[in-house]
């Protein structure tokens, strides 16, 4: 490794820390959460996370038998509602880099009387351990904001997507609608790190939540990162003003 | 382990085949030189987790 790739640094919320620390530092904060992310993500978003992620599933429009990646599917949120439509013929591969959240939703997802379709990997998703052409769609729901290099793990989606597959991309993006910004700021920096603290017994996660948001590519900017990933086709939806936004993209 | 997991797993690295050390629970991957873990059923495919192999270990 040259010198200059030892200065490297990127984004952890608003700090700037070296490349190498970002995968750890995100672990330690899901590893720190995983017992209370679903309770926590109902509480921050007033259930609406649910519609969101309904929507997502939605447009994915999966049928039986294909076979679907849910990446950083943590505690199987996204998984819960593909598995069912996949069918005893498809499959779904739920991978997360932190084992903690994979711990949850496998456990989740067995309570539900979902097995035998579903298996779990930890995984980094700049690296998948999958062959190429494999999946008919990838999802990230809520997980791309944290990955270190996000432009390599969007190759290696394309990657290991079949021709003809679909990315969807749900992660947090810029408010349009105008007097959202102010109060989703507020509410943001100010409500979420004490939610966090009296909920989780952990308001620095939460706070690294809220700066990780704003520092994460707006709607265009992730774009076109998925565009020089090789995706065609692009486009995005915002949902709720905006804080939220939902991108396509297939791999033709 | 899921055997149907076994099946699409490959190296993150070079994305060639693993082979399956059911005893010690690892994913070998020859070409790298590295074992991934397998813990509590669940492959660990990250490169800073896996075990560096011995020079007999991957000399047949």
């Amino acid at each position: 490794m040259s010198e200059g790739d030892k200065a490297r640094v990127t984004h952890f919320g608003y700090q700037k820390v070296p490349v190498e620390e970002k995968a750890r530092r995100v672990r330690e904060v899901f590893r720190s959460v995983a017992g209370k992310y679903d309770l926590m993500n109902d509480l921050m978003s007033f259930g609406i996370h649910r519609a969101w992620k309904f929507f997502t599933v939605l447009l994915a429009q999966i049928r039986p038998g294909q076979r679907v990646l849910d990446l950083a599917g943590g505690t199987g949120d996204l998984a819960a509602r593909i598995v069912p439509r996949v069918g005893p013929e498809g499959e779904v591969v739920l991978a997360d880099i932190n084992e903690a959240m994979l711990a949850v939703g496998r456990e989740r997802l067995t309570d539900m009387g979902l097995v035998g379709n579903v298996r779990y990997v930890q995984a980094n998703a700049e690296a998948l351990p999958f062959p190429d052409d494999h999946f008919d769609r990838v999802t990230i729901a809520f997980g791309l904001r944290n990955v270190t290099d996000k432009d390599a793990a969007l190759r290696s989606m394309y990657r290991v997507l079949k021709p003809g597959g679909e990315l969807l991309v749900l992660e947090f993006s810029k408010p349009r609608l105008p007097g959202l910004r102010p109060l989703y700021d507020l509410y943001s920096f100010t409500a979420l790190p004490v939610m966090g603290r009296l909920v989780a017994g952990d308001a620095d996660s939460y706070r690294y939540l809220a700066e990780s948001i704003r520092v994460h590519p707006d709607q265009d900017t992730l774009l076109a990162m998925m565009e020089s990933a090789g995706f065609e086709r692009c486009r995005y939806h915002n949902l709720s003003g905006g804080i939220v936004a939902l991108h396509r993209g297939f791999k033709l | 382990m899921d055997p149907k997991l076994l099946d699409i797993l490959v190296c993150p690295i070079c994305k060639g085949p693993l082979h399956y050390d059911k005893e010690r629970q690892e994913l070998i991957c020859k070409a790298d030189r590295l074992a991934y873990p397998i813990r509590d059923d669940i492959p660990v495919m990250l490169e800073d987790e896996a075990r560096q192999l011995e020079p007999d270990e991957y000399s047949e």
